[in-house]
């Protein structure tokens, strides 16, 4: 009884609480509808297309329903010794079914994929078979074998078990050079074809020295530029954007003309006498050049955010610190460099994840040692068009960002971050 | 799903087609070698069909057909591509597959079509379009002696110095496998025949780690066609494998102080596919016809030293010599196909990249990382 008569109510009747309410959710629609324009555009660029890479990466569909009896016939095959007849026979029969669909040539894509030479075998099978060479009352196991040594071989036929799943996570483990094996244990793969644990350490390995490089020549830079007067600062500004206004290209080719054995930075020191003529050092096609050209690459991305980070400290803070008793390191430690450290998380935390997926740079002056993780993503897309297997690793990458992402947001506090 | 990624794909390709409806547009590697196909047959032949033909360049490869035909829009309608894309590309259902004697003309003595190409065609949806070498080059400057054979090129002792290799295993394993003495038989099949054991295959690698990180030696690897004769001209290597064209025009084209060796080269071929469902399938079906008849095709060999895919386009060039377009330089000795410079030479298999791809390149990555 009592809390109806504390109930306030407006002109028209109706409690006050509910009135606000409604028109707080009407306040709520139209905020969101001015943002959903933004929301849309992620959807269609940014969230659409990570689920299509996640669907195309772990999607073995096509081959499932290519070879359905087969598979059926498979399922007694315990993958050690060469299957029975009955595998060879359901085998002739999907891979007929398929030649006169046209699609046999997609077979051998993807079965090419799995294991390297079965492009050639399915070749020579799908010839015997235009030609009317097999015969259907025959011993299936005996004529298919006959035809290229490799169908003898009973690692093709375990490769062919290994892709029966509709969904697989194949791709993910070849990214960390490991497979499934016939017994269904994830072992590793031949000790000469390990290649991706390699590049994933590699790429880590440049884009944490890239960020250190970056941090510490962009700190004393964007310093410089927050506290020199403008007359000056502008033009040091100019000097920092105008890289970034060059094109990627032309910067990286610039480094190459510089740093090569016969370039002008060597043809510099042989001149001053640093070093002999024919012992000029390497500083291109290896990791230094890389190095080099991406610290200079990125450095606009350090020192952009330190500096709108570094223009908002008031100088009086450390002439505070230094007349209450601080040395001007101690000052600067105690004072200047806390207050910087929003600018530095952003900084750093931009600098790694460009560096983590760059691969023009590294391409062109790498090397042999230059090659990173995202070369290996671009080869799969181009060359070998085994889009699953670079969706799988552009996946891992991504994954990798964000685990980055989130030991930061442990350590420093995604609060902490401040991009100008 | 699939509808709504078809939809989002073809918008994006619907923004970015520049090229007119009309035109039949053909894709190429640019620079000098689109530059030779465009003023060598592609010109002519839009003028005699009163068509337009756009060239647009790429960069090899067919994950952008691939997108294209996904996203239910196609705007290519003539691929320039190496061999084993054809046969991808085929068995994918990408291209469109010809009747070789149907589709295109005889030779001008009445040779049908599949007679008068150099070499059958890997696939039933390619048409040839040029032969030309992987070979290697020096500049006479900065080398002591004269290389002649491939033993040469990985002879660091004779010939210090760094070389220049292309960045994957492609034609590598086999001028490997030729220096280390195996003699390439009849157009390389030896070769090959080694590199399907995987003794073969690891001799070839040793071979390769050994030249690199030799202190004498060591590898820089190129990955575009421009690159090589550059590399030999700032000195930055001593020998440079790379494609023969790309050393003529710099040899003869700018005057640069490098010799080519043609001994242990790889022979390759360069092959025109038509998409299927192209925007401009029929007219592009005519000029590719005539782009790849005999008088067309030795056009383009005005322009650059490669040689033109029908034997009777040899015989157009030579009753027309010198043929270069500076109107004294012979062009025949310059072709990858002269009688001296195949005295040992190996094909490059395509059916064997096509199988056997995906693996030796991964081995290839995992020994440049250990080096």
């Amino acid at each position: 009884m009592s809390s109806e008569t504390n109930k306030i109510l407006t002109t028209d009747g109706i409690p006050l609480e509910e009135s606000l309410k409604k028109a707080e959710r009407k306040n709520k629609i139209k905020a969101f509808l001015l943002v959903s324009p933004l929301l849309l555009f992620l959807i269609i660029t940014y969230i659409f297309p990570i689920g299509e890479m996640f669907t195309r990466s772990i999607d073995d569909k096509m081959i499932t329903n290519m070879l359905p009896n087969t598979f059926k016939s498979m399922e007694k095959w315990d993958g050690q010794d060469m299957p029975e007849e009955d595998v060879f026979k359901n085998f002739y029969i999907d891979f007929k079914n398929l030649v006169e669909k046209k699609e046999h040539g997609k077979l051998a894509q993807r079965l090419n994929k799995e294991k390297n030479g079965f492009n050639t075998i399915l070749k020579k099978l799908f010839r015997q078979i235009q030609r009317n060479k097999i015969d259907e009352n025959g011993s299936f196991k005996d004529q298919i074998t006959s035809i290229h040594k490799r169908f003898d071989n009973v690692e093709y036929w375990r490769a062919i078990k290994r892709t029966a799943p509709p969904y697989t996570m194949a791709k993910y483990l070849k990214g960390m050079d490991l497979y499934l094996d016939e017994k269904g244990e994830i072992s590793q793969v031949a000790e000469d074809r390990r290649i991706h644990r390699i590049l994933w350490l590699r790429t880590l390995e440049v884009a944490f020295f890239v960020t250190i490089f970056c941090f510490l020549m962009g700190y004393p830079i964007a310093h410089l530029l927050a506290t020199l007067p403008m007359k000056y600062s502008n033009l040091l500004m100019i000097c920092v954007l105008l890289p970034f206004w060059t094109s990627l290209l032309v910067r990286t080719a610039s480094w190459m003309i510089l740093l090569q054995q016969q370039g002008i930075v060597n043809d510099f020191f042989v001149m001053i006498g640093l070093v002999a003529d024919d012992s000029r050092p390497e500083m291109m096609y290896n990791k230094v050049g890389t190095y080099v050209a991406m610290t200079q690459i990125l450095l606009p991305f350090m020192v952009l955010p330190l500096y709108s980070v570094m223009k908002t400290i008031s100088p009086s803070l450390m002439r505070a610190g230094k007349s209450l008793g601080g040395t001007p390191f101690v000052a600067f430690w105690k004072v200047y460099f806390p207050l910087t450290i929003p600018g530095i998380g952003a900084g750093c935390l931009l600098v790694f994840i460009l560096a983590i997926g760059y691969y023009i740079t590294p391409a062109l002056v790498g090397g042999a040692s230059g090659t990173l993780i995202s070369n290996q993503i671009a080869y799969h897309m181009k060359t070998t068009l085994d889009w699953s297997f670079a969706s799988a690793m552009g996946l891992m990458l991504l994954t990798g960002v964000l685990v980055v992402y989130w030991i930061y947001n442990k350590l420093v506090g995604v609060d902490n971050i401040k991009l100008g | 799903m699939k509808k709504l990624t078809k939809l989002f794909l073809a918008l994006s390709f619907a923004l970015s087609v520049t090229t007119s409806a009309f035109a039949v547009v053909a894709v190429s590697w640019g620079g000098a070698y689109t530059e030779s196909q465009k003023l060598g047959y592609g010109d002519p032949t839009a003028k005699k069909l009163g068509i337009t033909i756009d060239w647009v360049d790429y960069s090899g490869g067919l994950s952008e057909i691939k997108a294209q035909k996904e996203a239910g829009k196609i705007t290519w309608d003539i691929i320039d591509v190496f061999a084993f894309d054809t046969i991808n590309g085929c068995d994918e259902g990408i291209f469109v597959e010809f009747d070789f004697d149907k589709d295109f003309p005889a030779a001008p003595d009445g040779t049908p079509a599949s007679e008068d190409f150099f070499a059958p065609m890997p696939s039933k949806c390619a048409v040839g379009n040029i032969l030309y070498s992987w070979n290697y080059a020096y500049n006479k400057n900065n080398v002591k002696g004269t290389p002649k054979t491939i033993k040469d090129f990985f002879n660091t002792k004779k010939f210090p110095g760094k070389r220049a290799i292309y960045k994957s295993a492609l034609t590598n394993l086999e001028i490997a496998l030729a220096a280390d003495g195996i003699k390439p038989g009849k157009g390389g099949a030896k070769i090959y025949e080694a590199l399907e054991t995987e003794k073969g295959v690891q001799r070839a690698m040793d071979k390769i780690k050994a030249l690199c990180t030799d202190p004498k030696g060591g590898c820089v690897f190129w990955s575009a066609g421009a690159q090589p004769p550059e590399l030999l001209m700032s000195g930055e290597v001593v020998m440079a494998t790379g494609w023969n064209g790309r050393f003529f025009n710099a040899i003869v084209g700018e005057g640069a102080p490098l010799v080519q060796v043609w001994d242990g080269q790889g022979l390759d071929y360069e092959y025109f596919a038509l998409v299927k469902g192209g925007p401009n399938e029929a007219d592009a079906k005519k000029a590719l016809a005539m782009m790849t008849n005999t008088e067309m095709l030795a056009g383009s060999a005005k322009y650059i030293a490669y040689a033109p895919y029908r034997k009777s386009s040899l015989d157009v060039i030579k009753a027309g010599e010198p043929w270069y377009k500076d109107g004294k330089t012979e062009m025949m000795p310059q072709m990858p196909t002269a009688p001296a410079n195949t005295k040992n030479y190996f094909l490059v298999d395509p059916f064997f990249w096509a199988d056997n791809g995906t693996e030796l390149g991964e081995k290839w990555e995992a020994m440049k990382a250990g080096l």
